[in-house]
């Protein structure tokens, strides 16, 4: 019985015990884990697939739940020590250089599971868009029937000017079964007139409605909103051009032409300046000449 | 099993049978010990493996939906199929591979063997009631698989059906190993036959590796080696649908059916092979 005793002090006293000095390590540790968290990975994703036996799919979980954990990390870290939210149009100010592998990893494991795709296809073109591509480009070798892979790589393409083959790309996936009628349509857009804003804006809301991740329906808001913002401000300049002929100078304030902003279709706040698509007014620049987006505005500069 | 349970077994079958040992299979005796192979396993605590599996998954269910980006669903069939995997692995090796030798050691075999009771009967009713116990474990994590998602989904969803067949390869897979680990436990000891089981188990996973080599060979005899150990060995790639099963896609019916045969006939090879060696083992 007094033997009893001592067993249970002693579960009761070391375990509490053993908690408090894995946190007084913890404190006082130069934290060995930070040195490797950029290491690469050590296998390859093919001999990973044959080390993991019949539990890839499980592996491939696990290296996308790494993938996730990885950036939400990094945008942390951003936050501390930027003192501000993040955001999206940022992405390529954090140091995200091991995410292609995890994505990589991740598809080869389990090469029919999609959302490495898309999230690469969103995330990787601000970093490596070779990177983007090529992990499209597996990811439609592995599922030849999903369109959607399709429509993200075309959108990468289109990123980067290369509207001729962003057009081919819509057009190979507008040919599978069960594609959207307007995938055609965005083909033919991309070929005549790939740079223009409308086609910009197609592309977008097509981009939103078909996907179910509210981080691309948030991107694609801010980049309808940038759009919008460039009309605004083409009108903008028009309304100082025609008051700088008028006037033989430019605007010293934006109350000298607050009566011509809203004839131009433009929102103005109570001091007579226009609001951007955020509601943040814009700014002039130039000497009154130019107008530009407020450094606080959240309408994304690209 | 107990002297008692010997004795259980055995005597129901002697008013039926003037000279069983020499009449073939009874099935009456096969069930009888299948059945206390099985009460015997649940008496071992076998099945608490259920516990840790139930909570396994109710913490992923429950915490995956805030880490997974929406892939809960898929997370939770991948986490599921290859616990009971896992699971059901364990359990055939180190369970399987002392169904013998645990009647040896304790002496009940010589108890269970003076009644008219055959090695190959023995052997076979050792093996179904591992299969049964390996039965109840697989439906009880496959219902639990199912029920995850019913709650990850808050309803209904496809996948709570789909799952299943590629449970019912999991399930083949473990029979398989079981008969491996009894083949492996009628020659040698315990501990060997677990170590040996496990490398039939990752080499059987290696399947498509051994027939690339065995292509890929440039001499003859290193190429009709590799083309042996393809066909002597296992298939176990043949019963590895969880991955597609995590994206609602189950293996074709005539696939099933194959898989169905193929396994049919490798446990029957198997139990031949232990009972041939059994049969001449000396257990004075």
């Amino acid at each position: 019985m007094k033997r009893d005793y001592f067993l249970v002090l002693a579960i009761v006293v070391g375990l509490p015990a053993a908690a408090l000095l894995t946190r007084w390590n913890d404190q006082h540790s130069d934290a060995p884990n930070e040195q490797f968290a950029e290491e690469q990975l050590y296998l390859n994703g093919p001999a990973m697939k044959r080390i993991t036996l019949a539990f890839n799919g499980v592996a491939a979980d696990w290296y996308w739940l790494k993938s996730l954990q990885y950036l939400g990390r990094k945008i942390v870290n951003y936050e501390d020590t930027h003192a501000g939210s993040f955001s999206l149009n940022n992405l390529s100010s954090l140091d995200l250089r091991l995410l292609p592998s995890l994505l990589r990893m991740t598809t080869t494991l389990d090469p029919q599971f999609l959302e490495p795709y898309y999230y690469g296809a969103f995330i990787l073109p601000d970093l490596n868009p070779d990177e983007a591509i090529s992990l499209l480009n597996q990811g439609i070798a592995a599922n030849p029937d999903k369109w959607r892979l399709y429509q993200h790589l075309g959108y990468i393409y289109w990123q980067r000017g290369d509207y001729h083959k962003a057009s081919e790309v819509y057009a190979a996936g507008a040919r599978i079964p069960g594609a959207p009628p307007w995938m055609t349509a965005i083909s033919a857009r991309m070929k005549a007139e790939g740079g223009a804003a409308q086609a910009a804006r197609e592309m977008y809301i097509h981009l939103s409605e078909a996907s179910d991740d509210a981080n691309v329906k948030e991107m694609v808001k801010t980049q309808l909103m940038r759009l919008d913002s460039i009309e605004e401000r083409d009108r903008i300049r028009r309304v100082l051009s025609d008051f700088s002929k008028r006037t033989g100078h430019c605007a010293s304030s934006w109350k000298e032409i607050s009566s011509a902003l809203p004839a131009a279709g433009l929102r103005i706040s109570e001091t007579g300046a226009p609001l951007d698509p955020g509601g943040v007014p814009y700014k002039l620049t130039k000497e009154g000449c130019d107008v530009d987006l407020d450094e606080n505005s959240p309408v994304p500069h690209r | 099993m107990s002297r008692q349970s010997a004795d259980s077994i055995a005597a129901p079958d002697l008013a039926d049978n003037v000279n069983p040992v020499t009449t073939g299979v009874s099935w009456r005796r096969v069930t009888a010990i299948a059945r206390n192979a099985f009460r015997e396993a649940v008496r071992d605590r076998v099945l608490y493996n259920l516990v840790v599996f139930v909570l396994l998954l109710i913490t992923a269910a429950i915490f995956l939906g805030e880490i997974s980006a929406g892939q809960e669903a898929k997370i939770i069939v991948d986490l599921g199929l290859s616990a009971i995997l896992l699971f059901g692995v364990f359990i055939a090796i180190f369970v399987g591979v002392g169904l013998v030798y645990k009647e040896i050691e304790r002496r009940t075999l010589y108890a269970i063997l003076s009644k008219p009771i055959g090695r190959g009967e023995f052997l076979l009713g050792k093996y179904l009631g591992l299969c049964l116990t390996l039965l109840v474990n697989v439906a009880i994590m496959g219902a639990g698989v199912s029920l995850a998602l019913v709650y990850v989904k808050r309803g209904w969803d496809p996948l709570v059906v789909r799952i299943w067949p590629a449970i019912f390869l999991i399930y083949l897979e473990l029979a398989i190993l079981t008969a491996v680990a009894m083949l492996f436990s009628a020659f040698s000891s315990p501990a060997l036959s677990a170590l040996l089981t496990f490398f039939v188990f990752v080499i059987g996973h290696f399947s498509a590796d051994l027939k690339t080599l065995a292509n890929s060979m440039g001499s003859a005899p290193t190429r009709w080696v590799f083309a042996g150990l393809y066909y002597l060995l296992p298939n176990l790639t043949n019963y590895n649908a969880i991955t597609a099963a995590a994206h609602g896609q189950a293996p074709d019916g005539r696939a099933m059916l194959a898989a169905a045969g193929y396994g049919f006939i490798y446990v029957g090879v198997l139990l031949a092979a232990t009972a041939l060696i059994f049969s001449r083992r000396n257990l004075k």
